[in-house]
């Protein structure tokens, strides 16, 4: 019998339809794979599964039993469990409260915790995915990763809800994660099988055939394909995502055009902050340069001080020649630089604000005539970023909190855009969350601003492409950069050189 | 091993304007409400008389509360505003004889200046707004018992401010004009300028409003300056009315001040909300303090009557949709 099977399922937003029907079969003890373009329906129909979103229309069947689920306690006691991508411990905490948080059962008498059968109680969730993170550690003590795990320990207590095997629910798990970390995951994902179904959704989709036996395509809301992941191959899937073929270089090296470098756009000399000390680096008109790092490496943080968003104790930031201080975020705006957060939900953009204002928030004078908003020059400004970058939004004043992950990157990248006077943009993990026609989008559109002259730092997602999109690449540990590479076109080192490059 | 089903093209980008939700104008129905239910309770309530002197009377909770929606909507909070209108009577009073009409300027935009520094004490010292107003609220009591002496300070020549006590057209208080002219204003400032998306960006999230090169702590100070000099002009019509300042007289307004702002339906978290919202919150406020009694609501029962009407009011106003987290 299936472990869960969803049947027609509807639901309408205003203005979309997320779900339009969509089928769905999970099997005991496999790794079903949920594969799709921004704005499938992926999420929309996982949360339908935890009681998080009220179905319109359709049918949620727990072990051949249809059943009605109005809240995440609801589809537990089904046993049924998602990891949320953003993260929902409580960072204050211990591993083990959080772990036991919400179903304290016997950790709690009379009101009050006994650590002891905590520790007891989240130790044999921990032992069950084969974890060795301290149950006693506070939560925000653990990396990334590590919370991860420990909200897969979490979800697991649902197990003890119901006698069936779990379904276990994970939600792009992967796309803020490490490529070691990454194999970690992995091999848990792998391990959960062995006593439950896991649902995985990634944009990556080497990923999704590595670990999944099965992957069910969605598109516009809903069930289009399914393919057994031996031997297939990602074109294939991705053919079946879009349904067509997607083009051949991804990168758009072809489009990427030589740097001609007499003086660099940006120079950083002697850059010291909290996390990283005596930057140097050059990035000249036209060109993207790339920096590699693990976690801990600084890189972010160079970027967020490029921007004026993190203080700096020395060094000395050039920008065509001229030094520039960056006291603030509106200083370094003002000289032309513009910023793509890698946290897109808190920090890039305002998710009750309309596209249109998101767009226009940080160049307000392409919108105003004088010091007043022209509602008609808004209206044909952001009009044309929309079809320009096929930003698929019902309406312009709709909450960019509605739209889907790919499109509400396109909103935070127009916003730089907008004022035509961006000289460098930092980029930190522009294609967090995107599929692989988005960005492939957002590379097109670096190679365009690129060839009109703008510098570009990028922190990639990946060491491909990072190689794929860069001119130069940097690499940093521990706070200093250790390594440069040459990336021309035609000239591309491989994964592995700069792998041997970072350690 | 695949199927391939037929589907529809993308969504177009469409261009229009989102329908304006009900919930847009639920402030003005619960006002609504609230008046029809009075008229029942009592016929004669409806009565030019009483609705003139319900309107008086809400003019300064009307201008202190739009102010403070300001400091609201960028994620604050000013309790100060009520012991900064003291105050500013204080000094009204004291300063009519030697500035005579200048007196009136002057006040406002010392209040105003005294909100700049609480603004600037949160921005810089990284203070939270609550604190820093809530001392500020304590400084300023003590400040205006020092300077009127722990007395009403009277008014004798009362001729540079009788103006707002007089009616427009024989029925509309000055007071009332003024202080819808002043939410207009502030609302079309916010509306005509870059003003509004800066407030919202920060009250809703600070950090990408941050991130987006929002003037965070400008708006924020700028916030501050306006409660306080919409403060200073509610001790200005306090005065009109009563011919005299005293070191506790808007004190008992605070709690009105911010109930009006919820009950018109602005997110108390930050980002939501409008100064036209806090006008009718305001109105709501002063018809259930006037009007209770004047219908004949047992005295033991009016703060009851008084505290379930605010809450199911805020119920109905507070447009859930556009506030992720309530607290
Ligand atoms: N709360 C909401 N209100 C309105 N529309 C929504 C809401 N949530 C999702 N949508 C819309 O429903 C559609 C499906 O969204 P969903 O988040 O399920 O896509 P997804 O496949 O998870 O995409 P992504 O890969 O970007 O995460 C999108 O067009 C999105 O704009
Ligand atoms: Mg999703």
């Amino acid at each position: 019998m299936n472990a869960l099977e969803v049947r027609g399922l509807v639901k309408h937003y205003p203005g979309v339809k997320a779900l339009d029907g969509v089928d769905l079969v999970v099997r005991p003890h496999e790794v079903l794979g949920l594969a799709g373009e921004n704005g499938a329906g992926k999420s929309t129909l996982l949360k339908a599964l935890v009681g998080l979103v009220a179905p319109d229309k359709g049918q949620i069947l727990v072990r051949g039993e249809p059943v009605k689920l109005r809240n995440v306690v609801d589809a537990a006691d089904h046993g049924i469990g998602m990891v949320f991508q953003e993260q929902s411990l409580v960072p204050n905490l211990t591993a083990a409260e959080n772990i036991v948080l919400g179903s304290e059962g016997a950790a709690v008498r009379r009101g009050v915790y006994r650590w002891d059968t905590m520790r007891r109680l989240a130790q044999e969730q921990l032992d069950k995915i084969g974890s060795n993170i301290d149950p006693l550690a506070r939560t925000d003590t653990l990396t990334f990763a590590e919370r991860q795990m420990v909200e897969i320990a979490k979800v697991l207590r649902i197990e003890e809800r119901s006698q069936h095997p779990p379904v276990i629910i994970l939600d792009e798990p992967t796309s803020v994660l490490e490529s070691k970390e990454i194999e970690t995951l992995f091999a848990q994902i792998r391990r959960l099988r062995e006593f439950a179904s896991v649902v995985f959704v990634s944009h990556r989709l080497d990923e999704v055939l590595d670990v999944c036996d099965r992957v069910t395509v969605l598109r516009g809301g809903r069930s289009v394909g399914e393919v057994a992941t031996a031997g297939a191959v990602p074109r294939e899937l991705h053919r079946m995502m879009i349904g067509s073929t997607g083009s051949d270089d991804h990168y758009h090296g072809n489009a990427a055009t030589p740097v001609v470098s007499e003086q660099p756009r940006l120079s950083v000399r002697g850059l010291s902050g909290r996390s990283f000390q005596d930057v140097d680096l050059d990035v000249a008109a036209g060109e993207i340069l790339a920096i590699v790092g693990v976690h801990g490496s600084g890189r972010e943080d160079v970027c967020r001080a490029l921007f004026g968003a993190e203080p700096t104790t020395a060094g000395e930031i050039r920008m065509d020649g001229a030094k520039i201080e960056l006291p603030s975020t509106r200083a370094a705006c003002a000289a032309g630089i513009g910023y793509v957060p890698a946290e897109r939900k808190v920090e890039g953009m305002v998710g009750s604000m309309s596209v249109a204002e998101n767009m226009t928030l940080a160049k307000q004078k392409a919108r105003c005539t004088g010091p007043f908003v022209a509602p008609r020059k808004q209206a044909t400004l952001v009009d044309r970023w929309i079809r320009r970058l096929s930003i698929r939004t019902p309406r312009r004043d709709t909450a960019i909190g509605r739209l889907s992950g790919g499109n509400q990157q396109k909103v935070v990248l127009a916003r730089w855009l907008v004022g035509g006077d961006v000289r460098l943009l930092l980029l930190d993990h522009p294609t967090r969350g995107l599929d692989i026609g988005a960005r492939s989008e957002v590379y097109r559109l670096m190679r365009e601003l690129a060839s009109s002259g703008v510098a570009t730092v990028l922190l990639a997602d990946s060491l491909e492409e990072a190689i794929g999109m860069a001119d130069r690449i940097l690499v940093m540990s521990d706070g200093r950069v250790t390594a440069e590479v040459a990336c021309p076109n035609g000239g591309k080192p491989s994964p592995l050189d700069l792998v041997k490059e970072m350690v | 091993m695949s199927t391939s089903v037929a589907i529809k093209p993308p969504v177009e980008p469409a261009v229009g304007k989102e329908r304006t939700r009900l919930t847009g104008f639920m402030p003005l129905i619960a006002l609504a409400a609230l008046i029809a239910a009075l008229t029942i309770a009592d016929p004669d309530f409806l009565t030019q008389r009483s609705l003139t002197a319900a309107a008086r009377t809400a003019a300064p909770l009307i201008v202190l509360a739009a102010g403070a929606t300001l400091v609201v909507l960028c994620g604050g909070i000013d309790l100060s505003i009520a012991a900064l209108a003291s105050l500013s009577t204080v000094f009204l009073a004291l300063w009519i004889p030697d500035l005579g009409g200048l007196a009136t300027p002057a006040v406002i935009l010392v209040a105003a200046v005294i909100g700049v520094l609480q603004g600037a004490a949160h921005v810089l010292l990284r203070i939270p707004s609550f604190i820093v107003t809530l001392g500020g609220m304590s400084i300023l009591s003590a400040v205006a018992l020092v300077v009127s002496g722990a007395g009403t300070v009277r008014v004798v020549d009362d001729s540079t401010v009788k103006w707002l006590d007089l009616y427009v057209g024989g029925y509309v208080p000055m007071s009332v004009m003024v202080a819808v002219i002043v939410v207009a204003l502030i609302a079309v400032l916010l509306k005509v300028t870059p003003l509004q998306s800066w407030v919202s960006a920060t009250g809703y999230s600070e950090s990408a409003a941050r991130l987006a090169g929002t003037p965070v702590d400008l708006v924020k100070i700028g916030a501050f300056a306006v409660s306080g000099a919409c403060a200073g002009l509610a001790a200005v019509m306090l005065v009109s009315r009563q011919f005299s300042g005293g070191p506790t007289m808007a004190d008992n307004l605070l709690l009105p001040a911010v109930a009006a702002i919820v009950v018109g339906g602005t997110a108390i978290t930050g980002g939501h909300g409008s100064v036209w919202r806090s006008l009718a919150g305001a109105l709501v406020v002063t018809l259930l303090r006037v009007g209770l009694p004047i219908v004949g609501v047992p005295s033991a029962y009016e703060q009851i009557l008084y505290g379930a009407i605010i809450v199911v009011a805020v119920a109905l106003t507070l447009d859930k949709s556009k506030v992720s987290i309530i607290k």
